[in-house]
């Protein structure tokens, strides 16, 4: 059961996503990246948010989404976490949406593998699925064993 | 009239300085007898008495006493011992030392007062 | 509650807070009595507190206490005067005594009132024990067991009423202190990510967070920066230059010049493509004003590295007595500062190996005897500064530790492999102790078995950019020693450029630069085992390149080999290698920001920085590069290791210098340490005094030497006046030189030509050109030798 109504959308290539207001500190434009070597290739870069590093997370890398054209340049959906803010990329900042609970639903059997992992349920809308994204696990992200995984991502 | 407090508690200090406000004292702190002798030589308006605990690190308020009356240009500072019980006995030896008085802790106002305005001779 | 005074909310405040102060001292004093009972000053000292302590609660009112502190008093005035002698029991009742009182003074803080516990044991106790009139025997023999059992007792009775007080609530002395912890530590790397939540969270009761202050507000003192209350109005105040300050104020102050120095770094970005004089004069004197408010703020965050300690003998002495040993602790360099999210960082690791050297590590009486070891251990504290960093040692001389024993239960606990453990070398096998989950305990004890292991101690060391290193010699002893940073907020760091992104690395690993022009990398890299190393003055140092190890990919083709490219000789642990990186850019102060769990664990990366033009730059983390190059522990057993740089000779050294022409393009060079500022005076401000040219400067006169006129060069004549301000003595003289070139930190190599000029100390090859070497206080001496002599003002002062 979800508590909030309100909810700030984004899409990601196709899909489009919803997270509580609540949980987001801001929506920024592009912003310039410093890469991190080493780190999960679904981390982009480090922004600096008026003097505070953030960490920007790709959410088409973290759904397991083909890459963004090269030429097309994220949004940032600046979030809070326990652990400080984190900014996810998205493609296109949506409206904010005030939905009923009852249109409410777990998440679909349909959806595939990291979609589903991450997503807490669905709004069915007139206009579609709205997915509302479990955020603090988007932005759950570890470095440690990303390299090992690279390793066996090369061999195979 | 200014008034010297000479005690390595600051919480002792501050009840002093509160007396001596309330009397109409302007008040200077030192938190031992070396510090004491330096506002001595440095302060430009001189000081009227001065109230001397008797138990400092660095330099005891015998110490202290001894100092003073053994230069000229301080005879007519007032030394007024601050004691406790424990130490009663010990306290003659400052007041032949050349203190003009002493006041046991705890005291109030009103024996300081009482006290000052003798050794003063004028009303505070 | 009646008392004789009003305004009585501040006053029990102080008292509260020096007498804690005093507590603290005494625990400390005790002790050190029962080596020394017979040291008068300490003793006096002791009295003095308590005496204090007994006078001041008369005016507030506080009977029980001014009656334990009496009787207290009493016996100490005996030991004083050396009517009794202080032995075991004594300093037992003694300790138990502090013990009450501070529970009576943290029940006052709690509630105003002193609490419901009954010191009537106590006072009997502290009273019988001063009537013994034969001395110290009396105790300990026929009447002896008697005191010696209430001893026990009464301290149990004192702990109970302790742990009421403890358990009775979170009162604070003012909401002014309590609100520390918010602020508290935001300045450290690994908190500041945490401020921007909304909760912030509560890492300290309101209780220990005013006591820190307290321990803040004392070591302030100590250091002679803070002090005193606020004077009233109606009082002058000549004593009063000092001033207590809420340790929140300097966190923020501390945040906002971490802010100043980024913003100064950005001014300072616009400057050099600047031209305006005027404006580049302006920020130059920014640059000068931030440095020294960076310093000046970081100066009242430090505190001696004694407030921890203070609490160890106490902690040393009990837990010596429940486990029958004899343990004495000696303590060298307590006044060796660090900053105070440092201090209280290493609070707890410190206790806990203090801890575990008595417990673990010191053998009982009986044992060391047979051993032919002094029936008492022996527990040495050290503390200094090395190289920007504070190393702190605890050695004990006691059984030390079996790499056997820990190469056993490393193998029974999986956590080495067969192989591993025979490939380990001796430090290698010592360190598994701190391998997570490890324990040389042959039992938990109730002392050391808090569940709190070395592992947990090596990562809160660690966290704070620490390192720790253990050396046991079985039968011998241990030695553990800890080497931290002085400060965690700002650090001068290298920045450099690899595959078009720029790196920061700290100084302190920072040993020298190599430059390899494009021709020179092919012959100079060497191939050992397939490992590239070079060759540095006959030693081969190892190589790593900065772009192979983090996998990056040159954002442009300038890297691919036809280019210069630099050598930064670093020092990870024992093992010095060289990273190779397309270019150095400079040396900056910069701002450590910490990094996302999202990357945290990458242990190539200490955090991250924002440079001058905005952009975040990481910071390399030398230890975690080595170990991931490989450079640490496995190299050793290659044989390669053995090129540590011997202690450098006298005329190959390393030096930062400030270089400057004075005329016919002359270059010279002086020791940055000896340079107070650089300015620029109009020639107009120049006035002449005697034959003498000077200006006024910071209240003062200020004599200029001109270097052209002193070496003969053509002279330099224009509008502004390139002064490079060097003070003695509280003194200063300015040396008008023609141009500031740059400050470089090179290894230099000094000729000294007999036939040299006066003035100079010899020259070196700095930046590929010929630099004399200034000897300023040749030049001082005849051009300006009363500039040597101290200021009477200065004196007076001092």
């Amino acid at each position: 059961m979800l508590e909030e109504r309100q909810f700030c959308t984004f899409l990601v290539a196709d899909l489009f996503l919803g997270i509580p207001v609540s949980a987001v500190q801001e929506v920024i434009r592009y912003h310039e990246m410093t890469r991190v070597p080493l780190a999960d290739r679904t981390i982009t870069g480090l922004i600096n948010l008026r003097g505070q590093i953030v960490t920007a997370v790709d959410l088409r890398q973290r759904l397991g989404l083909e890459d963004r054209a090269p030429e097309s340049l994220p949004m940032n959906v600046v979030i809070r976490t326990d652990d400080g803010a984190v900014s996810l990329l998205v493609d296109e900042i949506g409206d904010v949406l005030e939905v009923e609970e009852r249109d409410f639903e777990p998440p679909l059997e349909t959806l595939g593998g990291k979609v589903r992992e991450l997503v807490r349920g669905v709004f069915k809308l007139e206009t579609g699925l709205l997915l509302i994204l479990d955020e603090e696990k988007a932005a759950n992200v570890s470095s440690t064993q990303s390299e090992a995984m690279e390793l066996v991502r090369e061999t195979i | 009239m200014h008034a010297l407090v000479i005690d390595d508690s600051r919480a002792v200090r501050r009840i002093l300085r509160g007396f001596l406000v309330d009397l109409g004292y302007e008040v200077v702190e030192a938190g031992d007898g070396e510090e004491a002798l330096r506002e001595l030589k440095l302060s430009t308006t001189p000081v009227d008495v001065a109230l001397v605990d008797w138990n400092m690190p660095k330099m005891s308020g015998l110490e202290f006493v001894k100092a003073v009356r053994a230069n000229a240009q301080w005879d007519r500072l007032v030394l007024m011992m601050v004691t406790t019980e424990t130490e009663i006995e010990k306290v003659a030896a400052a007041l032949d030392a050349g203190a003009n008085e002493y006041v046991m802790k705890p005291f109030t106002k009103d024996i300081i007062r009482e006290k000052l305005e003798l050794l003063t001779s004028s009303p505070v | 509650m009646t008392t004789l005074i009003e305004g009585c909310d501040e006053i029990v405040k102080d008292f509260l807070v020096e007498s804690y102060e005093n507590l603290d001292q005494l625990d400390q004093d005790l002790v050190a009595l029962e080596q020394d009972p017979g040291n008068r000053e300490i003793l006096a000292s002791v009295f003095r507190t308590i005496h204090t302590i007994k006078g001041t609660c008369g005016f507030l009112d506080f009977g029980k206490l001014e009656k334990v502190a009496h009787v207290g008093e009493n016996l100490l005035s005996k030991l004083r005067d050396g009517e009794l002698e202080l032995d075991a029991n004594r300093t037992s009742a003694l300790l138990t005594m502090i013990d009450a009182i501070r529970s009576m003074l943290s029940h006052i803080e709690d509630d105003g009132s002193e609490g419901d516990a009954d010191y009537g044991n106590l006072i009997d106790l502290l009273t019988n024990l001063q009537q013994t009139g034969s001395g110290p025997e009396a105790a300990g023999t026929a009447p002896g067991r008697a005191p010696d059992r209430d001893v026990e007792d009464v301290a149990q009775d004192a702990k109970r009423s302790a742990e009421t007080a403890q358990a009775g609530g979170d009162g604070t002395l003012g909401s002014a202190e309590t609100t520390t912890t918010t602020a508290q530590a935001a300045d450290t790397p690994q908190d500041s990510a945490k401020q921007t939540k909304d909760t912030v969270q509560a890492a300290d009761t309101p209780q220990d967070s005013a006591k820190k202050t307290m321990a803040t507000a004392q070591a302030a003192e100590t250091s002679g920066t803070v002090l005193s209350p606020a004077p009233s109005p109606t009082a002058s105040s000549l004593t009063e230059s000092t001033i207590r300050v809420d340790v929140d104020h300097l966190d923020r102050l501390m945040n906002l010049v971490g802010e100043l120095v980024l913003a100064r770094n950005q001014i300072l970005q616009f400057t050099s493509k600047e031209e305006d004089a005027a404006f580049v004069a302006t920020s130059q004197h920014l640059n000068m004003i931030t440095t020294e408010l960076q310093e000046g703020v970081m100066k009242t965050r430090m505190q001696p590295i004694g407030n921890v300690w203070n609490k160890l003998p106490r902690v040393v002495r009990d837990l010596a007595r429940s486990c029958g040993k004899d343990v004495k602790i000696i303590m060298e360099g307590k006044e060796t500062e660090l900053d105070k999210t440092i201090i209280e960082a290493i609070r707890d690791p410190l206790t806990h190996l203090v801890r575990n050297s008595v417990d673990h590590g010191i053998e009982i009486p009986e044992e060391r005897q047979a051993l032919g070891k002094a029936h008492e251990g022996t527990l040495l504290l050290r503390a200094f500064h090395e190289g920007g960093q504070v190393n702190i040692e605890i050695t004990d001389d006691g059984g030390g530790i079996s790499t056997e024993v820990l190469k056993k239960k490393a193998l029974e606990r999986s956590i080495i492999t067969t192989e591993q453990a025979a490939r380990m070398s001796e430090r290698e096998l010592l360190n598994l102790i701190f391998a997570p989950g490890f324990s040389t305990a042959k039992k938990v004890t109730k002392v050391s078995g808090r569940g709190v292991g070395m592992d947990v101690v090596r990562t809160n060391i660690e966290k704070i950019g620490g390192s720790i290193d253990l050396q046991s010699k079985e039968g011998s002893g241990t030695t553990i020693r800890i080497k931290i940073p002085l400060t965690l907020a700002i650090i001068p760091a290298l920045i450099v450029t690899d595959s078009g992104d720029r790196f920061a690395i700290p100084q302190v690993n920072l040993l020298e630069l190599v430059r390899l022009e494009a021709e020179q990398i092919e012959t100079s890299i060497e191939d050992i085992n397939g490992s590239p190393v070079y060759r540095l003055r006959g030693n081969l140092l190892p190589l790593v390149f900065l772009n192979k190890e983090l996998k990056m990919q040159a954002a442009e083709s300038s890297a691919a080999g036809s280019s210069a490219v630099s050598i930064v000789v670093l020092q990870a642990d024992e093992q010095q290698f060289g990273l190779i990186v397309d270019e150095i850019n400079d040396t900056e102060e910069i701002v450590v920001k910490p990094l996302g769990t999202q990357i945290k664990d990458l242990d190539t990366f200490a955090g991250a920085t924002i440079m001058g033009d905005g952009k975040i730059a990481l910071i390399l983390d030398v230890m975690g590069l080595a170990q991931r190059a490989g450079i640490i522990g496995e190299l050793s057993s290659h044989g390669i290791g053995e090129h540590k740089e011997q202690a450098s000779t006298g005329s190959d050294q390393r030096r930062t210098l400030l270089v400057f022409s004075i005329g016919d393009d002359r270059r010279m060079a002086i020791p940055l340490d000896l340079v107070a500022r650089l300015e620029e005076f109009p020639i107009s401000s120049v006035e002449v005094a005697g034959d003498r040219e000077v200006v006024q400067y910071r209240g003062e006169i200020m004599p200029l030497v001109r270097l052209s006129r002193f070496f003969n060069t053509n002279p330099d004549e224009t509008e502004q006046l390139q002064v490079v301000v060097y003070s003695h003595m509280s003194r200063s003289i300015g040396f008008v030189v023609e141009e500031i070139i740059d400050i470089v930190e090179e290894r230099i190599t000094v000729t000294i030509d007999p036939d040299e000029q006066m003035g100079l100390d010899g020259a070196a090859v700095v930046q590929e050109k010929v630099t004399d070497l200034l000897d300023v206080d040749a030049v001082v001496g005849a051009a300006a030798p009363e500039a040597l002599e101290p200021a009477a003002t200065a004196e007076a002062e001092a």
